[in-house]
């Protein structure tokens, strides 16, 4: 006779959820299926928008007040949730059920200590004495390999980094050892380096427990590293789901078949061999940006300046036609430098373009600028929500006077043809657009003046990948048409290593390494930061 | 725009304001025309008269027709207070955004001096430019403006100092634009939703103190059938026809009222999150 099967940690069955909307009811869930079995990680993959996040705090029932559920059940061993009463699910979420956010630095209370925090989940669920709590909540916090528990207990979140807090939200969602663990883009909102370790701790901790978790997430490639099985949900519905290993190898469907297309991968190189080398176009020697006024006060009463060095010293030179990235962590100065180039941020030293020295941002002239354009990473706060899309590309076209005998109306409609946006969008707004759409639009906006250096600041990182893929493939195009030249910024070395000539490394305002992506793919990297952060990228499997 | 509209009207608070403004309108717009008799013709036999078929809402101390009065005096009355805010609103929105586009030294000065100028209360500020100016329709009209400016300066400093974060006014300062091309073309339009919530609920104020400043003679001058003025001049006749007070006391309040609830509405209509 056999056994009776023991149910899955989690289950979740035909499930519908809808938004009601001041246009009309919005689908964001539609019969969504996706079982989880005891220590079992589950990936869910999908773009912005695709309705994951709807689904983990479906699972958590906590719900807006224009949810409304079509139908299907979510059962929690066995279990039916979407039956129970406020009552009851007080007590099961963070008993049996767990969460772990995308941003640590929002889902901590910021008045109350770590340690408070963690100590409360198990007096309340676990029904130990204060003290109890706290030497278990100290214990806790050494399992998730914070160095010092007991004076991290006492802390509060400002005072440790975001690495430590997610550290933190992780043991306490560990804390009571739940069923079933969800986790939305943990890593996310963290430095490379950093998410490489939490994740390590999340695969430890999972080992160890056994705890059956759903991995919510955008990025594919992190996903079948870490998932059992990979669930790839799209515009409401799981259209996709396989082994980790089969999604990468052997997709079955058009869209996980085009996601995978879009991942950036450093081994599908996407531009030609640098050109020859001739004369640098952009030469920076020693520039320094100090962030912070000297105050009066301070340089009367003989105190050290309170200024923050956001770039120590940077000497480059960018070639002509070259794709130059500069990749380093938040904070590294990498952003610093591009708003300095752009005559957005004072700066000490000089830089020279085409031969022209400037020394200080106010020498930046017309023609300068209009040869130098910047494009900046979020779309929605680089246009002017009060003007038009033509308002928005006519005002460079007349304010640089590019020759051409083409009426305004004429150009503005070439510019959007140029990065492949119908003409009619030129009597939209922009909140009237979709990210990538903005995007084009900022894109075309630099290539108005038909500039020869393009400053890219991390215009991909706030899109999805397929959209990020097409964003690049464009600029690969308007190069190829123009011969501009790109510095481009970026955190992500995998997709930096696909399209650049050469890549400077930055980290806490200094550059630590300039290396050929080619000699960097046949020898490695020299310095010991560069290799810890190529080491810490998830690259994708098969 | 009309998405805005729609939710103003949805709100009873802008609903209702709505209404009385556009009740009010009828009197600003055709107020002389509507008046049944001339607002400055004497009546001798028929002085402080209360309510009646004749006189609908009784007459002066002269026998002028208060009805006609309050229907001529609309236009003034309310026109002038709009004037009076727009001209404060305008000024401080500019000096606002100048200030915080300009930021360092600068700000820090120009919002000084609005604090200083702001510890005086508004009415004696008023009071201290219209004795300076002399006293007049538009030198009132001019003082409110003035009173009005720092207050308004620091509501736009507000709003145009997170604007000016935003990566457009980069855009636009990276391409070389001017100075004042950033602050009147990209900062200024994008600080207007909350000005105009704050500039509707001053009009209201503004009402006040022109009438304020009426009743001490220092605003409109008679024979004007400015609001203010006829409460001031029934001031001696309150116990002999205390209509006199109460007609334009009541329709100054339903101007307040109006302004205020419409203000109300505009604010949660163009903040739908909040």
């Amino acid at each position: 006779m056999p056994l009776p099967a023991q149910p899955p940690a989690l289950q979740v069955s035909g499930y519908g959820l809808d938004y009601e909307t001041p246009s009309g009811r919005f689908a964001a869930l539609r019969d969504i299926d996706l079982s989880i079995a005891r220590s079992e990680v589950l990936g869910l993959v999908g773009e912005s928008g695709s309705g994951k996040t709807s689904l983990a705090f479906a699972i958590l029932r906590d719900l807006g007040a224009n949810a409304r559920e079509t139908g299907g059940s979510i059962r929690l061993a066995g279990e039916e949730l979407t039956a129970k009463s406020t009552r009851e699910l007080e007590a099961i979420r963070g008993r049996r059920i767990a969460m772990v956010f995308q941003d640590p630095g929002t889902s901590l209370n910021p008045t109350l200590p770590l340690g408070e925090q963690l100590a409360e989940v198990l007096r309340r669920h676990q029904g130990l004495s204060r003290r109890q709590a706290w030497r278990e909540a100290e214990a806790a916090l050494a399992r998730v390999a914070l160095k010092t528990p007991a004076e991290m207990m006492r802390r509060y979140p400002h005072e440790v980094s975001g690495g430590e807090k997610q550290r933190v939200a992780i043991a306490t969602a560990f804390a009571c050892q739940p069923d079933c663990i969800l986790f939305d883009e943990p890593t996310t909102a963290l430095d490379i380096i950093t998410a490489r370790q939490i994740l390590e701790l999340f695969e430890r901790l999972q080992e160890e427990t056994g705890v059956a978790s759903l991995y919510i997430s955008h990025d594919l490639a992190l996903v079948s590293r870490i998932a059992d099985r990979v669930a790839v949900i799209h515009r409401g519905r799981i259209v996709e789901e396989e082994p980790a290993a089969q999604v990468f190898s052997a997709p079955r469907e058009d869209y996980t078949r085009q996601l995978i297309a879009s991942v950036p991968r450093p081994d599908r190189r996407l531009v030609a061999p640098a050109p020859a080398a001739a004369a640098p176009l952009l030469e920076v020697e020693a520039l320094t940006v100090r962030y912070g006024r000297d105050r009066l006060l301070d340089r009367l009463r003989g105190r050290a300046s309170r200024q923050v060095e956001g770039n120590r010293a940077i000497s480059l030179a960018v070639r002509p036609g070259e794709i130059f990235g500069i990749v380093g962590e938040s904070g590294s100065g990498k952003s610093t430098l591009a708003r300095a180039l752009a005559g957005l941020n004072p700066f000490e030293g000089s830089f020279s373009f085409e031969g022209r020295r400037f020394a200080r941002p106010a020498e930046l002239d017309r023609a300068y600028r209009r040869a130098v354009q910047i494009v900046f990473q979020h779309p929605d706060s680089s246009l002017n929500p009060r003007q038009q899309i033509r308002e928005i590309l006519a005002r460079p076209l007349r304010l640089y006077d590019a020759p051409g005998a083409a009426s305004l109306a004429e150009r503005v409609e070439a510019l959007l043809a140029e990065v492949q946006l119908p003409a009619d969008f030129a009597r939209k707004y922009p909140h009237q657009l979709s990210g990538g759409e903005k995007q084009r639009v900022a894109i075309a906006r630099a290539f108005a003046s038909r500039p020869q250096l393009v400053i890219c600041d991390e215009i991909t990182s706030a899109l999805d990948v397929s959209i990020q893929a097409q964003i690049v493939q464009l600029l690969l195009s308007l190069r190829e048409r123009f011969g501009t030249t790109y510095l481009f910024i970026t955190h992500d070395l995998n997709l930096i290593r696909q399209i650049a000539h050469r890549i400077a490394v930055m980290y806490r305002g200094d550059l630590v390494e300039l290396v050929e992506v080619e000699a960097l793919a046949a020898a490695g990297p020299r310095h010991a930061y560069t290799r810890a952060l190529l080491e810490a990228v998830p690259t994708p499997v098969g | 725009m009309t998405e805005a509209l729609a939710r103003l009207l949805r709100s009873p608070q802008g609903a209702l304001g709505s209404a009385l403004l556009l009740a009010l309108a009828v009197p600003v717009v055709a107020g002389p025309w509507l008046a049944p008799y001339d607002p400055e013709q004497f009546h001798f036999t028929a002085r402080l008269l209360g309510p009646g078929p004749d006189f609908w809402l009784g007459t002066d101390q002269f026998g002028r027709d208060l009805l006609s009065r309050l229907l001529v005096g609309a236009r003034s009355t309310v026109l002038m207070a709009v004037a009076a805010t727009a001209l404060g609103t305008g000024l401080g929105a500019v000096i606002g955004n100048v200030s915080a586009f300009a930021g360092g030294r600068l700000d820090e000065i120009v919002m000084r001096l609005l604090d200083a100028v702001m510890a005086i209360p508004g009415l004696l500020f008023a009071l201290l430019i219209v004795t300076a100016l002399g006293a007049s329709e538009l030198n009132a009209l001019i003082a409110i403006g003035i009173t009005f400016t720092p207050g308004m300066a620091r509501i736009a400093r507000s709003v145009a100092l997170t604007v000016r974060k935003q990566d457009y006014v980069s855009a636009a300062i990276a391409r070389g634009e001017t100075q004042g091309y950033i602050v009147l073309r990209e900062m200024l339009p994008n600080c207007v939703a909350p000005i105009i919530v704050e500039a509707t609920i001053r009009v209201a104020f503004a009402v006040m103190l022109l009438a304020t400043l009426s009743f001490l003679g220092l605003g409109a001058q008679p024979p004007s059938s400015e609001w203010g003025l006829m409460v001031a001049e029934a001031r001696q006749f309150i116990f002999r026809n205390p209509w006199m007070i109460v007609w334009p006391g009541i329709a100054i309040a339903v101007v307040a009222v109006g302004f205020n609830l419409l203000g109300d509405g505009l604010r949660d209509a163009l903040n739908p999150r909040t």
